[in-house]
Formats: structure tokens, sequence, C-alpha cells
């Protein structure tokens, strides 16, 4: 199968939310399932691996470790209340059948309302779950999982966030970078107000494999999340910045104004994801915005052409 | 846009109370066809003023354009709520045409705010006598062409509603209005000169978020045996047109460049307060310099995260007697 491969418009700060099967959920094989399935694996190299499904009929599997994750989202899925069939596209396979182990449970979800807790049903799947990271940077390969099903309840949302708490929204300087495909995220605050530094660094990619038939077999999101020290984001005068932030990323981003009025953003920033290339983060084709909280934004848009 | 320029519809109003008076009036148009790229057109903006007019408009690439236009007022001798327009436009040439209806006719009822009866437009061609020769790069010489004439009667308004009066002053039909806001501006260069009662006015704009490059304005209004001459210059200029020092560097500098119709290029410093270099402009007859020590230069760089409202015009106004009253006025 001859696979074109694109970038997609990265889902900033919230890259997963729950809905339910409304007016836009499109059935594909027959009836959609009543649940979610959700599993939760041990990936080689420390990782965590969460495959679930929802009513959408998208299989969704994540990978974490500490501030990074990844999604690699299929439609290719065979969903029924207790059995699901997916491929994903050269990484791996998951068939498998799940059975109720327990009584149900209604856990409270972060985003959702305590009369919005959904009802879950713990037991396993069993089956054949194999799946392969890029360049094997993790794999799991079993035969039976721990796993639950989920009744969801309502409209909550929840999944990856940039803000993990409300005072990370007290910046006082931020700068945000964003291209088909790739988005940056800076933002400096005063000492105390995040752990781990002064600055919180959040750089997203999006990939959409497509088939020569327009067919999107696969998408995965990645993105991390990293504290720094302020001496990472340097910004002297309004309109001029530098930033140097630590792995995974690196190299250094700098925002400038030249004698044509434009702002740039360039120099030799990238994030390197775990089994990938480094991706480049800065240069013209990336539109940017630079904002002090006492005085306002400055917007620059990519040259797209 | 040029038809706004000159005072479309407008109309004479008396204030009285909460209520003023939108005086009764007439305006007419006659379209006399492209010529070397230009549309040529006669037009009256009311029964006092017949202005020519010769419109360039050309869309660029990445949706930018380029527009150069020329406008000669005169006088109208004649008599337009019945028809007749008289103008001697000096040597350039001279219209004697009256209005032959030809039946139809379109009702509008008045603006919002307004109460009194219905503009009628009548639509018909001019016949009689017309000559225009518009500096050597377009000769008219027939009046034939789609023509209409509206009759506006007079309105009672709230107060507010009623159209402006009309400008006296021929020069205020041909100065020009500027364009481009300079209100997201962050660089924005003004260089203007008056002489032998010749106004030329010169903006660069760059605004806030855009690409590389700067939108320029170019305006030129002069007198001429009992005519107003307005020439200018409308465009998006690509990346190089307007370079600045950055924001509160000193001394300011600045290098302007636009491309064709304009040539050359012009540097401005603030401690030398000098405006030199080969910079001119080249219309259809007309190639002018626009650089020399009688133009006065204003050079707006700011940083908008100090200066919001960004390059305010006002920073960098002309004095009031460099600065046609319809510029004026339209900023304001």
């Amino acid at each position: 199968m001859r696979m074109r491969q694109a970038a997609v418009a990265v889902l900033a700060l919230t890259v997963l939310f729950c809905v339910p099967g409304g007016a836009g959920a499109k059935v594909v094989h027959g009836r959609a399932p009543a649940r979610w399935i959700d599993i939760e694996l041990e990936g080689s190299n420390g990782y965590s691996i969460h495959i679930s499904v929802n009513q959408r009929r998208h299989l969704l599997l994540q990978v974490t470790k500490e501030g990074y994750a990844a999604e690699y989202m299929t439609r290719d899925v065979l969903a029924e209340t207790d059995r699901v069939k997916a491929k994903l596209l050269g990484l791996g396979t998951i068939s498998v059948r799940f059975h109720p182990r327990g009584p149900v449970r209604h856990p409270s979800v972060f985003g959702c309302g305590s009369k919005k807790r959904p009802t879950v049903q713990p037991g396993v799947v069993r089956g054949t779950i194999r799946f392969v990271g890029e360049r094997e940077y993790t794999q799991v390969k079993v035969h039976e999982a721990e796993a639950a099903t989920e009744k969801p309840t309502s409209r909550c949302r929840y999944g990856a966030k940039f803000e993990s708490n409300s005072r990370e929204r007290e910046w006082v300087s931020k700068f945000s970078a964003e291209d088909i495909g790739a988005l940056f995220l800076a933002r400096k605050y005063r000492p105390g107000t995040i752990d781990g530094g002064q600055v919180l660094y959040w750089a997203e990619t999006g990939v959409r494999y497509e088939t020569a038939s327009g067919r999107v077999p696969l998408v995965v999101y990645r993105h991390v999340r990293v504290p720094a020290p302020a001496s990472t984001f340097s910004d002297p005068h309004p309109g001029y910045l530098t930033v140097s932030p630590p792995p995974p990323l690196s190299g250094t981003g700098t925002f400038a104004r030249t004698p044509e009025s434009v702002f740039t953003w360039e120099g030799d920033l990238s994030v390197q994801f775990p089994g990938l290339d480094p991706i480049p983060l800065a240069g013209p084709s990336f539109g940017s915005e630079y904002c002090l909280r006492e005085s306002g934004c400055i917007r620059q848009d990519g040259d797209y052409r | 846009m040029l038809l706004a320029a000159t005072g479309a519809g407008q109309a004479r109003l008396q204030r009285a109370g909460k209520f003023e008076v939108q005086q009764a009036d007439t305006a007419g148009f006659l379209r006399l066809g492209n010529e070397r790229g230009y549309k040529i057109a006669l037009y009256m903006p009311n029964d006092r003023v017949t202005i020519f007019y010769a419109l360039r408009s050309e869309k660029l690439k990445d949706d930018f354009f380029n527009v150069t236009y020329s406008l000669y007022a005169v006088h109208n001798l004649g008599d337009l709520e019945h028809g007749v327009v008289r103008a001697r436009f000096g040597s350039m040439g001279r219209v004697s045409l009256r209005f032959r209806p030809s039946g139809r006719a379109r009702k509008r009822d008045p603006q919002t705010g307004c109460e009194g009866g219905a503009e009628t437009t009548e639509y018909g061609r001019f016949v009689g006598h017309l000559s225009f020769r518009g500096e050597g790069y377009f000769h008219v010489s027939s009046a034939k062409g789609e023509a209409y004439i509206s009759h506006s009667p007079r309105l009672r308004c709230e107060k507010g509603q009623a159209l402006e009066t009309h400008p006296r002053s021929l020069r205020t039909y041909v100065a020009p209005i500027p364009v481009f806001p300079d209100k997201d501006s962050i660089a924005l260069l003004y260089a203007s000169t008056r002489s032998h009662g010749r106004y030329v006015g010169i903006t660069a704009v760059h605004p806030g978020g855009s690409p590389p490059g700067a939108d320029v304005q170019l305006g030129i209004v002069e007198p001429r045996h009992g005519m107003a001459i307005g020439h200018g210059v409308y465009l998006n200029g690509p990346a190089g047109t307007l370079l600045t020092s950055l924001p509160g560097a000193h001394p300011a500098t600045a290098t302007l460049a636009p491309p064709t119709p304009f040539y050359g290029e012009a540097t401005y410093s603030e401690e030398s307060d000098i405006w030199t270099g080969t910079l001119g402009v080249k219309l259809a007859g007309l190639r002018l310099p626009l650089t020399g020590p009688g133009f006065h230069v204003h050079l707006c760089v700011v940083n908008p995260l100090r200066d919001r409202d960004g390059c305010d015009f006002f920073k960098a106004e002309p004095p009031p007697d460099e600065r046609p009253a319809r510029l004026e006025r339209g900023l304001r």
C-alpha cells in the first residue's frame, strides 16, 4: 500500500477529549459500542501504554513517560462492546476480547463533576496486543491484560493538557510558534509559581498517514512538556526573545524585529522525540506570537507560501 | 474609490436643533471607456464641479494591488439640474454637453435617519462637444458612453445623518484620501513638500503582523489654469519597500524603495534630517523626483508592546499648510 505522510494541525492544549456519541459520531461497521474500552500496559524502557476505543470507533494508543506522550490514533477498527480488532500501520496489531471481572465502579474523573462519574466495568482482555514504537523505542507484546469498559456519562474532557494546574495561567511573558504539524509554546513565570523552574516549554507535532485513495489509517500526535530555569528564556526588552530549552528540546530560537518591521522566528531549535529524528521548531514558515501580560502581544504571520 | 474621494452624493446641509437639512442636489456621470489601461470618465459630484478622471488598477500576485489615478477638477458653468455641463479644462480641453435621458430611471429611498422624497437616477447619454487631452497619455474626443444624472431632493434628517457639505475648494476634490489604515502600523514614513502651490506627499506604512513590505500612497495636488489637478498612487510594496532602524534606536533611519511606477530609492536620517536619494515617480505624462531639501520627513517606528495604537498618523502630521483639506478631514 502506497502511503503519504502529511503534517496535521496540532491540537494545542487538549489533545484528547471524550465526546458522547452524538450527531457527529459516524458508525462505520454496524452498531457503535455503548462503552469504551481501556487497557493499561507496561512497555519496554519504562514507557506506559494505554489503549482505548471511544464511541467514535477511534482506537487510541498512548505512550507516556515523564513529560513525553505520543498518541497513535486509527479509525481502522472493528469494535463491538466486548471485542476490538485494529491495525496500527506497521507498528502493531490489537485483537482482543473483553471478559468482565469484579464489580462495577464509578470513579471520579478530572474535569467532570461528581454527578458525571462514568460507569466502569473492570476485567481482562485476551487475544493479541503487539506494538513496536518507531526504532523500537518501546514495545509490548501480550496475550492478556487488565482492562475496563467505561460507559461515559456526559461531555467531560480529559487527556493531555499543557496547563496541569490553574497557576500555570499566571505567566509573565509567553511565546508560541506554530507551523502546520508543529507547535512550540514557552511561558515564563515569577519564581515559585510552577514546579521545576520558571519556564514551561511545550512542543507538539502531528502527522497523518494517508493512502493514495485518501483514507487516513493512522494519525500520530506527540508532545513533550518540560520545565526549565529562567535563564533559558531571555527577553531583555519587549520584542526580542531567545529561548534555549533543555532536552528533549535542543538548540536556540530567536524572535526579533528586522528593519522590514517583521518579527522573525529563527534558529536551530528542535525537539527530539523517541525513535525520530529531530524536528525543527523555528523557521520562516512558523507564525509566532509573543506576549507580555502587562502590555499585550506581537503577532507575526508565517510565510506559508 | 475615487468617486468617494471626490465627494459623491454629498449635499449642503443646514443645522437646526435636533434636525438638519440636507439640501437638494444633482450629480452626474459619463463613462468614456478605456484608453492605455486607464478607465476614463467625466464625473459631476454636484452641480458646481466637473471632474475628468483616469484610473488604472492592477491586481498583482499574492493579493497585491497597484492603483494610479489622475483627476482634473473645474467648475461647471452649465446647469446640471437641467442636464447641461459646460466646463473648460485650460489648454487640455473643454466639454459642452446636454443630457438625453433614455427613459430608464431608478428611485432610491433616502438614507436611514432622513425623510423626504426619493433620489431619482435617470439613465441616458450626453450629446454635444467633448475633447480632452490628458497630459499626453489619453485623448478623448467623443461623448459616447453610458451616463446618468441623479437628483436628490431636499431631506429632513436627524442630526448627524445628513451627508456632509460639499467642499468649496476644487483642490479638495482631487486631494488623496488615506486608503491604508495607520492605526496598527508599527513603521510609518511620511515625506511631503509644498512648492508653488503643488503639494506632494508620500506615505509608507507597515502594519504590525503583516509580511515583509509596506503599503505606499502618493498624492500630488496642484492648481493649474483654474483647474485642480490630482495624481496619485496606491500600492502594496513587496519586501524591501520600507526599511527602518529599530524602535528606540537613534539616530532613526529609513530607506524607501517602492516598486513601479516609482523608481530609485530615498534615505532619511534623523540626525541630519535630510531626505536624499534617487526616488521618483513616473506617471502618465509626469516624471517627478520625490527627494530633495524641500521635503519634510516624519518617521515613526514603534514597539507594539509599548505603543498599542501603533503609528498614529498624527505623530507624523505635516504642518497644516502642507496638508490638503480633504486629507485632514478624512483622518479626523
